[in-house]
């Protein structure tokens, strides 16, 4: 990849937010019960009106960091600002005064327009659902997919990665040959077994973005181990007879941290357009939720005339947008890396 | 009319006419099915009511017929194996005028000779014996004779070939059980003279013209080896000039034999000089309109109803009884219960459907999957949507606490079963039921119809009330999907197929719809209408209830 | 050198077993004999089946037989050039193949022709002065069309174009015949969404060479502006994104799926597509030949050619 960034010793992305820690501690709270929410569902019970509340000032605390930390950059700014709008969006969902995004009220009214007591600001789909709203509550699955399918690939990718990099010999062998068979495998083909043992969910979508990016990702990995290994540092590990396994989790996975963030904002740029596409194509996202995936693609039988162009244009700026945002931080973030 | 002999019953429908106790529409159906020629229907009808009657396939001919020209159709372009063993309405579209069926449903419902000349039933309707029509040449200048008829009908019940035509009631009637399947009964078929052949049945079955326009009954030359494309020979005005699965199928007139004698189609004019079905999928076909690629489309959904009607052309709508059936596996829990089933269905109230689901137009299902346009359809008393009993009738099968049900949908007819299974699942909130929809791909949920405990299964329409729940309800058959078995409903099924007089059958599908509902088999909220489109210049051309092309008589105006 | 093509040809012939054997095991399961069954004959039909008759069905066929047999003859058949039959089509895949690819390598070749220079010229010109206005404004138009998903693209382009001024066909399925002006809305489509990427990348190659030793050296020689940038630069700033270019290939073959289906066009993508959803396996092995192929032949043409631009890398 030509993305990576020269200089890799001095990994400052994270160090710019304050306190690692509490980082992790508000990511999680912001996260997990977003994550919860689109899971799990009515299975929360009780709990799913109020689990999503602690996530909204975690969100808020988060972007203001994120804004502070990253000021150097106004590329950087815009994308942190476009991705936590709707990350706040999708926290915020259940609490914002919007009406049921499955309910039908009044087919193929235009925005603006106020029909049956309710005024819709960008509009109803061809069978009468508010489009702000489905607009809205769509960002949530395609956010906890996107970022999870991401975070699995780059988990599975990155330790396959180490262990070719670090240990090379027939460990590299093998795990480059079964990623250079993944690269070169019909991904569409892939898709489709995956659909059709597992069912079309979000679990689909994991699966074969891990299977897709995975390689990818463990062959950039695997390109900055093989430089890093031969640092002094990790020599002097090996000379202490630490285990390869300590060595390539607290020696060698920090210092590859940095170029894979920068990565991991282009990939999850990409991953949400898969996501898109795939449920367009009918193999990923399934109705009835919304969806921005789905609203696209009801769009594309229903909204091929002039004045109903906004049930495509609602979805595909809303995607366009949180995509913009996940280029336009990687963009920044390369940039701030470049200048520490 | 006819100095042929007539069955008996021609007349006292004809009297019924006349008397105002059947109308003009049911008469004409039943004076077709005893074999009256269809045009000797019609002027019996005006002779008798007095109103004058034109065959629709003649009718809206304001100005007369030009010949030339190129019909152009977007469709999804199918393999054609072996006719017999179709799977898609689409493939048979492709081959509808090349090969030919003995009888022939028409956009009216009402179904006429065609390879046969007319048809006579027997008073226990268990003897049918059908006179074919002469001067009929295949393509390859042989006759059509009744031994063409007793080998495609022999070649149907070959257990080994898979043909859907098997399941059909006229055809389930000619075989008996044997090892490795069942077999024909030997003399099932009888060749009277080389354009008389009888039907021998076990049992009496009211809809056999109509089984003989199943889209896998075309008529084929018994030189026939797959695959059809190759060296198509039929009976009709067409043959395939080019051929390519997913690409176009077009169909050219026959003008001459293989042996290169002239080729005359005993059927008379046919105006349409090529007919060209291109490959659209689905949800492209309406936009290939748009942009001019083609003159008419095979369907288009609901959804797509603003845009049609925006467009130039005319948008053809028919009545159907194709439908969506709700239905619960009756020998799965908690559908075995049938307190349960019979909650779900008061839940739901199936007045809303046509509104919300169809702008208004389709049918009001009723949960015993008979249609209004049906014949013998007896009006029941309405159904009447009802929490309070449901919710007790789930009390008292142990979920007063509340149920979660998960329904399968695959939206095989468009994204309007899901629209309707959305609304169902907001109706039963309301009696405590949790209602998740699970919606999968279309060919996936063809793998699991029959499997699934709750699943939406579309079923097409049937011309008559009885064959679609002989099919789909009857005790043991293959495509009963919800393992609905009744002693009391199959009898009383048997005794309406057995009864020809549509007053009398009518009375008697009162006990089979009423069992149907109060067993609670299904959710079967509405009749769905069709949809498509046609350029102006194109004329005489029908939307039909199974969407069967029918162009024989279309033409284009210059 | 050849030592290398030759350890990536036989790399390939290996990815090719193994990944045909994959798909083959996944579709000899009886889930997807069963798929194929429902595609063939319909739901209804494959529900009026007794056993015995599904059995003589899955023997008529030929996927009644243990897989290993069948992987073993499939293999026999495609060394002599012979890639089956097409359950769905009918037809022979090898001609089938050839057709579609065909298709799909004249809409890939328009593509590259416009995106490439189009590209190259955004990228350069965008690298040439970094952090100006000129590169903001270009940068952004890269990373704005890249960050729309292409079927939204396709959608939008068929609404203004197709439907709304009437200026193009809306669907590409060339029904009489090759039709030029259909390929204008996939080719724009696949152009608007990939050629940002290519951009993004010579700008960043054009950046660091224009920050280069030789190239200030040139500047501070007094070297004209154009001709330290058209003698001195370019070449070497044109490295990086042609390896880019050429593994584009890889993502054409699969990222044309969802503008070929969308347009109706006949190309490899559709027909990959539909096979994998029919079950057709024949046709989902010979396509899974022809992609390893494509991705290993453009890794190497990738590799050569950096070898080619830049001599000062060697292959170990």
């Amino acid at each position: 990849m030509a993305t990576i960034p020269a200089d890799l010793e001095r990994p400052r992305l994270l160090d710019r937010l304050t306190s690692p820690d509490a980082l992790f501690v508000l990511i999680a709270t912001m996260w997990l019960p977003l994550t919860a929410y689109v899971l799990l569902g009515r299975h929360l019970g009780p709990l799913q009106p109020y689990v999503l509340l602690p996530a909204i000032p975690a969100t808020l605390v988060l972007y203001v960091l994120a804004i502070r930390a990253f000021r150097e950059s106004t590329v950087a700014v815009i994308g942190t600002t476009l991705v936590f709008f709707w990350l706040l969006m999708a926290v915020t969902a259940p609490y914002l005064p919007l009406e049921d995004p499955n309910r039908p009220i009044a087919p193929f009214t235009l925005p603006l327009t106020e029909t049956r007591d309710h005024f819709f600001w960008l509009g109803a789909d061809g069978r009468g659902r508010d489009m702000l709203s489905r607009a809205i509550w769509g960002c949530q699955r395609v956010l906890v997919w996107g970022v999870t399918a991401t975070l699995v690939a780059y988990l599975i990718g990155t330790v396959f990665g180490l262990v070719a990099g670090y240990l090379a010999g027939w460990w590299d062998e093998i795990i480059s040959f079964v990623a250079n068979v993944f690269l070169s495998f019909p991904v569409m083909v892939l898709f489709i077994v995956i659909l059709n043992y597992l069912g079309a969910s979000g679990l689909n979508i994991v699966i074969a973005v891990t299977f897709a990016s995975a390689p990818a990702i463990m062959r950039i990995v695997r390109g900055l181990t093989l430089d890093i290994k031969t640092r002094d540092y990790v020599f002097a590990a090996q000379t202490r007879g630490e285990h390869p396994l300590y060595i390539m989790l607290v020696e060698l996975l920090p210092n590859v941290r940095g170029p894979i963030i920068v990565d991991a904002c282009l990939r999850l740029g990409y991953t949400t357009v898969a996501i898109t596409t795939l449920t367009f194509l009918g193999l990923g996202l399934q109705p009835p939720d919304p969806d921005w995936g789905l609203m696209i693609r009801e769009s594309a039988r229903v909204a091929l005339l002039w004045q109903f162009a906004y049930m495509l244009l609602v979805p595909a700026l809303s995607v366009s947008s949180l995509i913009l945002g996940f280029n336009l931080l990687a963009d920044g973030l390369r940039e701030l890396s470049l200048k520490d | 009319m006819t100095d042929r002999p007539q069955h008996p019953l021609v007349h006292v429908f004809a009297r019924q006419l006349a008397d105002g106790k059947t109308d003009r529409r049911e008469f004409l159906r039943s004076a077709t099915l005893l074999g009256v020629s269809s045009a000797a229907a019609y002027a019996m009808a005006g002779h008798i009511t007095g109103e004058s009657s034109v065959d629709p396939a003649a009718a809206q001919q304001t100005d007369s017929p030009q010949s030339g020209g190129i019909l152009r159709v977007a469709m999804q372009v199918q393999k054609m194996d072996d006719p017999a063993t179709y799977s898609w309405t689409q493939m048979s579209n492709q081959s509808r005028h090349v090969v030919e069926y003995l009888a022939i449903t028409g956009p009216d419902n009402v179904t006429r000779p065609l390879l046969a000349e007319r048809w006579e039933a027997s008073d226990d309707l268990k003897t049918w014996t059908f006179f074919l029509r002469q001067g009929v040449k295949w393509h390859n200048g042989d006759d059509f004779t009744a031994d063409d008829v007793r080998w495609n009908v022999e070649r149907w019940l070959d257990p080994n070939l898979g043909s859907s035509n098997a399941g059909l009631s006229t055809f389930a009637a000619m075989v008996e059980p044997g090892d490795g399947g069942s077999r024909m009964i030997e003399g099932a078929v009888d060749v009277i003279d080389p354009h008389t052949v009888r039907f021998n049945l076990t049992k009496p079955v009211l809809s056999v013209p109509e089984d003989l326009y199943n889209y896998p009954a075309a008529i084929l030359h018994p030189s026939f080896s797959p695959p059809f494309d190759v060296d198509p020979i039929g009976t009709g005005p067409y043959t395939f000039a080019e051929f390519e699965v997913g690409s176009r199928c077009i169909l050219r007139r026959v003008t001459e034999t293989a042996t290169g004698e002239p080729f005359v189609y005993w059927g008379g004019d046919v105006y349409l000089d090529e007919i060209h079905y291109y490959n659209f999928d689905a949800e492209n076909q309406l936009t290939a309109y748009a942009s001019g690629d083609v003159d008419t489309v095979y369907e288009f959904g609901i959804e797509q109803l603003p845009l049609a009607r925006s467009l130039p052309g005319t948008v053809l709508e028919a009545r159907t009884a194709q439908t969506l059936c709700c239905r619960f596996r009756t020998d799965t829990p908690p559908f075995d219960d049938i307190r349960v089933r019979q909650a779900i269905v008061k839940g739901v109230d199936n007045g809303v459907f046509t509104d919300l689901v169809f702008l208004g137009a389709g049918d009001r299902g009723e949960n015993h999957h008979v249609a209004p346009i049906h014949p013998e359809y007896f009006e029941l008393p309405p159904l009447q949507r009802d929490v309070e009993g449901a919710r007790a009738l789930l009390a008292e099968a142990g979920h007063g606490e509340g149920l979660e049900l998960t329904i399968d949908v695959g939206n095989t007819d468009g994204p309007w079963h899901q629209a309707a299974t959305e609304i169902m699942r907001d109706q039963l909130q309301d009696i405590g039921v949790q209602l998740n929809i699970n919606v999968m791909p279309a060919s996936r949920f063809w793998e699991i119809w029959d499997e699934t405990p709750f699943g939406a299964t579309a079923w097409t329409h049937r011309p008559l009330g009885t064959m679609v729940l002989s099919l789909a309800y009857r005790t043991g058959t293959p495509w009963n999907e919800s393992k609905f078995s009744d002693a009391a409903f199959d009898a009383a099924l048997d005794e309406a197929e057995a009864t020809f007089d549509v007053d009398e059958r009518r009375a008697k599908m009162e006990a089979v719809e009423r069992i149907l509902q109060d067993q609670a088999v299904m959710v079967q909220p509405v009749f769905r209408p069709i949809f498509t489109i046609v350029r102006d210049n194109v004329r005489n051309l029908h939307a039909h209830p199974t969407v069967y092309h029918q162009y024989g008589q279309a033409w284009i105006a210059t | 050198m050849p030592a290398l093509i030759l350890r990536r040809l036989g790399q390939m012939l290996l990815i090719m077993a193994f990944a045909s054997l994959l798909i083959f095991v996944i579709f000899d399961t009886p889930a997807f004999k069963k798929k194929l069954a429902v595609a063939e004959l319909g739901g209804f039909g494959v529900a009026t089946l007794s056993d015995e008759a599904y059995q003589n069905w899955l023997a008529e066929k030929g996927l009644d037989r243990p897989f290993h047999e069948r992987y073993v003859a499939w293999v026999a058949d495609v060394a002599q050039g012979e890639l089956g039959t097409s359950f769905e089509k009918n037809t022979a895949v090898g001609p089938l193949l050839a057709d579609r690819l065909w298709n799909t390598a004249v809409l890939a070749f328009w593509v590259f022709a416009l995106m490439i220079p189009l590209a190259l010229v955004t990228g350069v010109l965008a690298g040439m002065r970094e952090g100006s206005i000129q590169d903001r404004a270009l940068s952004f138009v890269a990373v704005f069309t890249t960050s729309i998903p292409e079927i939204a693209t396709a959608i939008m382009l068929t609404v203004v174009f197709a439907l709304g001024l009437g200026w193009l066909p809306a669907k590409s399925a060339m029904v009489q015949g090759f039709d030029g002006w259909q390929l204008v809305l996939p080719v724009l489509t696949l152009v608007l969404y990939g050629f940002g990427y290519v951009a993004r990348m010579t700008r960043a190659s054009m950046a660091e060479v224009m920050t280069s030793q030789y190239v200030r050296t040139a500047v501070l020689k007094g070297l004209p502006y154009h001709r330290v940038i058209v003698g001195h630069a370019l070449r070497n700033a044109l490295i990086a994104p042609f390896t880019i270019i050429v593994l584009q290939l890889n993502w054409l073959l699969s990222g044309v799926v969802v503008v070929e289906v969308f347009f109706e066009y006949n190309g490899f993508g559709k027909l990959l597509l539909e096979a994998a959803l029919f079950g057709d396996v024949y046709v989902v092995q010979a396509a899974t030949l022809v992609a390893v192929g494509v991705a290993v032949t453009s890794q190497i043409i990738s590799d050569v050619g950096y070898t080619f631009l830049n001599p000062r890398i060697r292959f170990q």
